[in-house]
């Protein structure tokens, strides 16, 4: 072998070496060399940096809340503190951080169905009494989400945004009487399953139906609404195996996630979509489709809720800040910003009726939208979310895949839900 | 008779060269997906060869926005600082176990290829325990527990090229009045630099392909490597093939250095302690 | 010549020692203890080893801050006589609780002052359900509250966690565990006997058509070289069910009934994350095989030759036995890599395909589950142990050099 490349390595050495001959030996290795820990940008100026940990925001709305609270405070600076947008690795980077007492965030922001376990863990504070001396409780909030977040007796929880799931269609593909019949609420699966058979294919799209379907936290929300609250597991998710295996799906409906969902949608590729509300947005910000082409209805069953929580980390170094901040994200001026900038719904009662926010947010005047409100169907509630919600997609997604029968599948269904 | 040998040379040449294309063929296709706009990604023009309108979008996206860049050089550092004291340990080590005798000789060789052989898995959690309970977690530290992926094999290739070497050319320095330490650094690291070279290019690459342990123990994307950083750019909310396969594109760069400059290095480095010779 | 140790010399394996003790050693028999206990690290009561019972001061504390609070709120909504025994209640919890702020770290209790404890519960417990009692018509905003409250006070007790065999017992009855390890003795079986098969083939035409040609080296290593975690994104991608071109060429040759079947079924994750660990790693095994051929005395396929024994016969009666003991070498590292497979599957099939180190991964850091999922890595280590077991022992393989 050639010893050409190593060269400069023997040359190296050799230097070394020299050392080594002429003085006493038998020193021990020197320890391995060693990385200066975190190096992360010192706070400038005089004001409290408070980290909060979100997710990126395809729409200007975070960075402007944050912004509206850095212009409001002396005292604070909100920095955000760029999570992953797999929401899947997003918690454990959160729980690596929080379970080892890091001050990493002061605030995070927590899927509505991690909140159980993140207080069951202690790794969030409750915030009743910082409610109470801010004069704020909690019937001024989306109710879904503070209850996500209320554990053995205690508030952990303000909304961020609350979610739900919600049926896209194409007003000018489905005919105005079968949009009424939509946009009421008043149908089922079935006939979502004939309308989109009837449908596809029209105006250039190709699928009759989207949804999620792919092995995830997206699966158990679909299967909740299919299975109106787990109230008919058998015949929902009976209802789901035809729709994957019919037509009016796309092939790949199994990998389907919010993501896939949106694309084919906002492409003008399937008339239904099932998706949260921030594909109104994408409508209007990538589609090859317009606003005014897309109708919101309820689902049939109802809509899974979802969204974002806001909760402050036991070990935070600035409580007080942290406070500060969701309250600011929260409340009426956080919210409204969120609404308008973003699209979002607000979780402060109040901002529901604010007139920018309803002039600024055409979903919330929608008839359909509203009515979608009123048919929320929530998530199993559990301290050990995590393992109820892998062992429903477990069994689900191997009954959509063809290797379980239903039968097995419902008791495995029904093993998951007692927890 | 010459005939069938013709035939056969053109059998395996066609076998070789469908190998090499299969080889390449993933790359050459991300290559292309990684021009394309996100338009041409999906539909129709997902098969096409050529973009109809090329762009480098995508490339400006994960190097300037999305920091692709951050976690090459965390990689650079873990797997260099892993390489530098892997090699240093390894080759005492080896040095030690080629040119003495002691008791429990066998017994640690057969340690160094059991740890070589468990499932690492197994040490994931204990290890996350004792960095949570060391602050330790988010930190350039991973480089240790990466000794228990690279170490083993380390020892082995370098204990190999050691035993090559004749004792005789010991036997000079020795009288030279040199000491162990001396010895090693001085005679013996000088002769088995291509082993030493050899360990240092097979411990860099397992140490920059790692994925389990910098996934635990740093899950902050300050101090993410290569594989756990590209896997991120993974969403559910919106399909960005456009930009991993142009982020795939920039940290494989790296990695065909490696393999261009050094193949030798690196067949040598895999077949030793693997092939009887 | 080989010389005696002295401890000058033991200094320089050291350090070796000393990190494998730290960061193998440790965590496996870390591992093993585990295992012995119901250890969640999601979960208050039993997120560490507790041999004994103990006391967390902090929880306790919180709890009874949280009844003086709430306290305040009933105070409004009843008498005077009512008022008072509420203040009563407030300042008997208020006194107890106090010496319990601002301790952070769990305490070993003696009996007395755990039973002390355990009274001043029950005894506010009492006290309570006699004022709500009290006062059936006041409309109290915390009555639901309360019970939830020391019931909580209640886990700031923590009672052992030794739990014996019964995680293993758990094991032998979770088919989610005897899933994972029939996925991953399949992967392991299949995906190796393809390497060795394919690896086999071009190791014999490289060594007689390709003479050092470095190219053909080069590029078998870029698969290799790869990290796994980048290489199963790109295979994402060229599965995808609609704009995957490996999944469209397969559904139009007829290989599979159609594009997205392959990382939506079963079957189809099967078959693909073998293609693509083929994929990257027969190169490696062509490579292998190649040196362990080369080492071959090229006088003993010319003896045969002349004898008249034929291509095949030559490969079955010369080549195949020369070169058992690096093909075992190989195949035992091989199949033990496969084995402990996790970033291809867990990335490729979203973790959908479930392989054993998939699972230990989502039961311990996904849910917690530290002693169970220990479990499931022990019997893991179980499994390698046997495999290297039957390949040293049974099949031969020499794994340990001969020393001089």
């Amino acid at each position: 072998m050639k010893k050409r490349i190593p060269a400069f390595i023997l040359a190296g050495f050799m230097a070394l070496s020299l050392a080594a001959c002429g003085t006493t030996p038998a020193s021990t290795a020197p320890p391995p060399a060693s990385q200066p820990a975190a190096l992360s940008a010192a706070p400038s100026g005089e004001k409290v940096v408070i980290k909060f940990a979100a997710q990126g925001d395809s729409t200007p709305a975070t960075q402007a809340v944050l912004d509206a609270f850095n212009a409001s405070q002396d005292q604070y600076t909100a920095e955000w503190m760029d999570m992953t947008n797999d929401s899947g690795a997003m918690r454990e980077q959160l729980i690596t951080s929080l379970k080892a007492g890091s001050a990493d965030y002061d605030v995070v922001s927590l899927d509505v169905v991690w909140a159980g376990e993140f207080a069951a863990a202690g790794y969030i504070d409750p915030i009743d009494t910082y409610m109470k001396d801010a004069g704020l409780s909690v019937s001024q909030f989306n109710a879904g989400s503070m209850a996500s977040g209320k554990y053995s007796a205690k508030q952990y929880v303000l909304p961020f945004f609350p979610d739900l799931g919600i049926l896209y269609f194409r007003k000018d593909i489905v005919s105005a009487e079968d949009a009424a019949k939509l946009e009421s609420g008043d149908y089922t699966y079935a006939d979502l399953q004939a309308m989109a058979e009837q449908y596809k294919g029209q105006e250039g799209t190709t699928d009759g139906f989207v949804y999620q379907s792919s092995q995830y936290e997206g699966l158990v929300c679909n299967a909740n609404e299919f299975t109106g609250n787990w109230q008919d597991i058998k015949g929902g998710l009976e209802e789901m195996k035809a729709m994957t295996d019919s037509a009016n799906t796309p092939a790949d409906i199994l990998n389907y996630t919010e993501g896939e969902t949106a694309n084919s949608f906002i492409k003008g590729q399937s008339v239904f979509s099932r998706n949260w509300p921030y594909q109104w947005g994408s409508v209007k910000a990538e589609g090859t489709i317009t606003q005014e082409q897309v109708g919101i209805a309820p689902l049939p069953n109802g809509g899974s809720v979802g969204g974002w929580l806001l909760a402050m980390n036991k070990n935070s170094a600035n409580k007080e800040g942290a406070w500060e901040l969701m309250k600011f994200i929260a409340t009426e001026e956080g919210q409204k910003i969120m609404s308008t900038q973003g699209g979002y719904l607000p979780g402060f009662n109040a901002t529901l009726e604010d007139a920018d926010v309803v002039a600024g947010n055409e979903m919330l005047g929608m008839p359909g939208f509203q009515n979608a409100m009123t048919t929320t169907i929530a998530r199993p509630v559990s301290a050990e979310y995590s393992k109820v919600s892998d062992a429903l997609q477990q069994a689900i997604y191997k009954y959509l895949s063809g290797s379980a029968d239903i039968d097995t599948t419902v008791t495995a269904v029904e093993d998951a839900l007692k927890g | 008779m010459i005939g069938t040998k013709k035939s056969t040379k053109i059998l395996s040449w066609g076998v070789i060269i469908l190998f090499l294309a299969i080889n390449i063929f993933p790359f050459f296709w991300i290559l292309i997906t990684s021009f394309k706009p996100s338009s041409e990604i999906f539909g129709a023009t997902a098969f096409q060869i050529i973009p109809n309108n090329p762009t480098l979008q995508n490339y400006t996206k994960v190097l300037f926005e999305k920091n692709i860049l951050r976690s090459v050089f965390n990689s650079f550092v873990v797997s260099s600082v892993t390489t530098l004291y892997v090699v240093l340990v390894a080759s005492m080590s080896a040095y030690i176990i080629s040119r003495f005798r002691f008791r429990g000789k066998a017994l640690l060789m057969a340690l160094i290829l059991g740890v070589s052989m468990f499932p690492q898995m197994i040490t994931v959690g204990p290890i996350f325990n004792m960095f949570y309970q060391m602050g330790l977690l988010n930190t350039y530290w991973v480089v240790l527990p990466y000794s228990t992926i690279t170490l083993p094999s380390a020892v082995w290739i370098m204990v190999t090229h050691f035993r090559r070497i004749p004792l005789s050319i010991e036997e000079a320095a020795r009288i030279d009045g040199c000491s162990t330490w001396g010895t090693l650094w001085r005679i013996i690291f000088p002769v088995a630099a291509p082993g030493v070279f050899t360990t240092a290019i097979m411990t860099f690459i397992a140490a920059w392909n790692e994925y389990l342990l910098t996934a635990t123990l740093n899950s902050d994307a300050y101090y993410q490597t290569v594989p756990v950083a590209i896997n991120a750019l993974r969403t559910q909310f919106e399909i960005l093939w456009g930009e991993i396969t142009a982020a795939t594109i920039v940290v494989v760069i790296p990695t065909l250095l490696i393999v261009l400059l050094f193949q030798k290095q690196i067949v040598a480095g895999m077949t030793n302690g693997a092939v009887k010779e | 010549m080989v010389k005696r140790m002295t401890f000058k010399q033991f200094l320089f394996i050291l350090p070796l020692l000393v990190i494998i003790a730290v960061f193998s050693i440790y965590p496996i028999v870390s591992s093993f203890v585990y295992t012995v206990f119901d250890y969640r690290i999601y979960d208050q009561q039993y997120s560490s080893l507790y041999v004994s019972s103990s006391f967390n001061p902090a929880r306790f504390y919180e709890n009874c801050d949280y009844i003086v609070y709430y306290l305040q709120d009933e105070a409004t909504v009843v008498d005077e006589a009512g008022k008072a025994e509420i203040q009563a209640i407030s300042n008997e919890i208020s006194a107890f609780m106090a010496p319990y702020q601002n301790q952070t770290q769990n305490q070993t209790l003696s009996g007395p002052e755990a039973e002390k404890i355990e009274s001043f519960i029950a005894t506010i417990g009492q006290r309570l359900n006699t004022v709500y009692n009290q006062y059936p018509n006041a409309e109290f905003y915390h009555q639901e509250d309360m019970p939830i409250l020391l019931e909580d006070m209640q886990k700031s007790f923590i009672q052992p966690n030794f739990s014996g065999i019964s995680n293993y017992q758990r094991l032998f009855k979770d088919a989610r565990f005897w899933g994972a390890l029939g996925i991953t003795a399949l992967f392991m079986v299949v995906s190796v006997s393809l390497e060795f098969v394919l690896g086999m083939a071009l190791a014999l035409i490289m060594n007689k058509a390709i003479k050092g040609i470095g190219l053909v080296r080069t590029t078998a290593l870029i698969p290799w070289a790869i990290p796994t975690a980048v290489s199963a994104l790109i295979w994402m991608y060229m599965y995808d069910g609609q704009s995957g071109v490996v999944s469209n060429i397969f559904a139009a040759v007829q290989l599979i009934p159609a594009p997205e079947t392959m990382l939506s079924t079963f079957w189809g994750m099967v078959g693909s994350s073998i293609i693509s660990d083929v994929w990257k790693t027969t190169p490696y095994m062509a490579l292998l095989l190649l040196a362990g051929l080369q080492t071959i005395d090229r006088g003993l396929y010319e003896s045969a030759a002349i004898d008249g024994s034929g291509t095949v016969n030559t490969f079955f009666r010369i080549t195949l036995p020369l070169m058992k003991p690096s093909i075992l070498v190989a195949l035992l590292f091989r199949m033990l890599d496969a084995f402990r497979v996790y970033d291809l599957l867990y990335i490729l099939t979203r973790g959908s395909l479930e392989s054993l180190s998939v699972y230990a991964y989502k039961l311990m850091i996904g849910q917690g589950y530290y002693g169970y999922g220990s479990a499931v890595v022990v019997a893991m280590f179980a499994c390698v142990a046997i495999i290297a077991f039957v390949f040293v022992k049974v099949l031969g393989a020499e794994v340990v050099g001969n020393d001089e």
